[in-house]
């Protein structure tokens, strides 16, 4: 078993809005195990995203706020250790690369300073030089081809792809971790989207840190996962090694998300027509019903499920494998 | 391309920018406006009197020879002399520019300053109590007629408390300092409203930039995501507000400089105005359409400086 390296504790975060108090993250727990990548799945606005800036401590405060739980790195509870030492933390043991490549670059400063400035923050022993010499070498690790060049130019000088090996090298820097990728191949085009996450796979075998993979889509957790948990409003509903999931889903949200993942022809490597995608709509978070937040859209769902017997809870249903569901499919 | 090379560019393409400036304010100045000779000389003229007048100044002479005039003018600043003090033109601008500038430049320099300080301060504390209250303050600042502070300022400051002269000015430093500072508090004040408003929305459109969660990502701290990353970029929408205001500077400030009996250009301008005093106006448009025409290509090469996006074209 590889040494656990995070541990989220029944995480709730909420947010103040004009309409009222949402809970966006609604008692989640997650572990991250070193050298594994952890994918975390679910449709849009089911709080992953939330759930990965709570670990940085990135909740925009107000109208967010981490109303319960713990996140323990290494024996310390992330949520309590003073702000200088998150600090310390974050880009350097801790690192996150975003969903938006085209954004989440400075645009007036070269790419090569982007990254030298994360060293010069973490590894104040190297000079300026030495700084220089490892942002190269950074562009290197992560595919740019001729990076002595690129480490001069500004991010508007290249592509979304690149920018985003940009963004995974200057997270990679200081050899964290723990690396949060939080979609971090939704704008991209396909094939580029197959190269980075490659890409990821190859440096996480290299650098042997744990990953934390946040997708809406189960395709890239196929390629890339060791675990996964399945979100919905809010909440885990499924979780299990990502064989298991894959061949035994029990949750029938998982099931319906695992249908409508689009296939591709082995021979011609075309995409096949869509298949169904879960019909309904997530519910809202300022109504949420009584019982199962899924009950709307299952078709199993029972009276049990419409809040006789409160909501259902996540619990084990065979070797590391837990399900939040009053009739879990097998 | 080399900026040199821009900069080169940029100013030989103010020429024809200028021709054309030049071709408005003829129009204005020579066609439109009413025959300057019946200004000069009244009513009761005699048509020899106005026939002499006209060639003195030069009248009757083509339009396009005139057009010229104008556009000498805007090249070398040879304005000729005033209508109605007979004074070379220029000499009486000199003269203006020294106390409107003593008036005008510190209190522009202390008002950006300051300004973008406070902007910085309040982004910093975005939200919170602070940050409505220095907005709110802006408002009503902004809501009190200018003339509120001058009177205040003279009755109070000057009057009752003796702090500074109530008006006038002199020449030399540091002579002219006891005269300018209440003018100069006032113009900052006056100005403070607006600028702050505009510059807190600039640096916060900055600050929910995903550029910044990425700054933070990395382990900085917030006073360098400040000063480094968003203040970087919120230089360049800052850049062109501060350095179009400045042509205008020379002008100094016309409610000011009556108010405070500083004998600037704003009071030449006005004096002029009143009085028909065309070839003074005439010069006055143009050294501030020069001089706005000037500062925007500055504009244009400080942007090539701050924003790399920016191609040299
Ligand atoms: N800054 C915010 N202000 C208000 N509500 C927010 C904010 N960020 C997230 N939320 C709420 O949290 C929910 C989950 O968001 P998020 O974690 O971004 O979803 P996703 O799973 O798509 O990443 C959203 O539906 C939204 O209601
Ligand atoms: S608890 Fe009921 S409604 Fe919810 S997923 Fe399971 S069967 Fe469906
Ligand atoms: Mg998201």
């Amino acid at each position: 078993m590889a040494e656990k390296i995070l541990e989220i504790k029944d995480l709730c975060v909420e947010f103040n809005t004009d309409r009222g108090v949402i809970r966006a993250v609604n008692g989640v727990n997650l572990e991250v195990y070193k050298g594994k990548t952890l994918g975390v799945v679910g449709e849009s606005g089911s709080g992953k995203s939330v759930t990965a800036l709570s670990i940085m401590r990135l909740i925009p405060s107000p109208p967010g706020k981490i109303a319960r739980g713990t996140i323990d790195y290494r024996g310390e509870n992330l949520l309590e250790i003073p702000f200088d030492e998150m600090r310390r933390i974050r880009g350097n043991k801790i690192a996150m690369i975003f969903q938006e490549p085209m954004t989440s670059l400075n645009p007036v400063f070269t790419v090569g300073n982007q990254i030298e400035e994360v060293l010069e923050l973490h590894q104040k022993e190297l000079s300026k030089e030495q700084r220089r010499d490892k942002a190269i070498e950074m562009l290197h690790l992560v595919g740019i081809p001729s990076p002595e060049k690129r480490v001069t130019e500004y991010p508007h000088q290249l592509s979304g792809g690149m920018r985003q090996r940009v963004m995974i090298a200057m997270s990679l820097a200081c050899e964290p971790d723990i690396l949060i990728a939080d979609e971090p191949t939704t704008a991209l085009d396909v094939t580029i989207q197959a190269q980075i996450l490659e890409l990821m796979n190859k440096l996480q075998k290299e650098l042997g840190m744990g990953i934390i993979m946040i997708t809406h889509d189960l395709g890239v957790v196929a390629e890339t996962c060791d675990d996964v948990a399945v979100m919905y409003c809010g909440q885990i509903v499924e979780r299990a090694e990502v064989k298991e999931l894959f061949n035994h889903p029990q949750h029938p949200y998982t099931k319906g998300l695992i249908e409508s993942i689009p296939s591709f022809d082995s021979t011609t490597g075309e995409r096949k027509d869509r298949l169904p995608t879960i019909e309904g709509m997530v519910p809202s978070l300022f109504d949420l019903p009584d019982g199962c937040n899924f009950q709307d859209r299952c078709n199993f769902a029972t009276d049990k499920c419409r809040g006789s017997e409160g909501e259902p809870v996540l619990k084990s249903i065979g070797t590391h494998h837990d399900a939040a569901c009053f009739h879990p499919l097998s | 391309m080399n900026i040199w090379a821009y900069i080169i560019r940029r100013l030989l393409y103010v020429i024809p920018v200028l021709l054309g400036v030049c071709l408005i304010i003829f129009v204005l100045f020579n066609m439109v406006s009413p025959d300057p000779t019946l200004i000069m000389l009244g009513k009761h003229a005699s048509l020899s009197q106005m026939e002499d007048l006209r060639r003195e100044l030069g009248l009757d002479r083509s339009w396009f020879l005139q057009y010229l005039d104008v556009v000498k003018s805007a090249f070398t600043f040879e304005f000729g002399r005033s209508w109605s003090t007979k004074q070379e033109i220029i000499e009486m601008i000199k003269a203006g520019a020294i106390p409107s500038l003593t008036l005008s430049v510190p209190a522009f320099v202390l008002s950006t300053v300051i300004s973008i300080a406070i902007s910085l301060f309040v982004a910093f504390f975005r939200g919170t109590f602070i940050d409505k209250s220095v907005v709110f303050l802006c408002v009503t600042m902004m809501s009190i007629s200018s003339l509120a502070y001058i009177l205040f300022g003279q009755w109070f400051f000057a009057f009752k408390l003796g702090w500074f002269e109530i008006s006038g000015y002199e020449f030399g430093f540091p002579d002219f300092v006891p005269y300018v500072i209440l003018p100069v508090i006032i113009w900052v004040m006056l100005g403070l409203g607006p600028d702050v408003r505009f510059y807190r929305t600039i640096i916060l459109d900055e600050i929910y930039q995903d550029y910044v969660r990425t700054a933070r990502a990395k382990g900085l701290g917030e006073k360098v995501i400040m000063f480094k990353h968003v203040l970087k970029n919120a230089m360049i929408p800052i850049i062109t507000y501060v350095i179009i205001q400045i042509p205008f500077l020379i002008l100094g400030a016309l409610l000011l400089e009556s108010f405070f009996s500083i004998p600037g250009l704003g009071g030449i301008t006005l004096n002029a105005i009143n009085s028909s005093d065309f070839p003074v106006v005439k010069a006055m448009t143009i050294l501030i359409s020069v001089a706005y025409i000037l500062f925007s290509v500055l504009t244009d090469v400080l942007y090539t400086l701050v924003d790399p996006r920016v191609r040299l074209k």
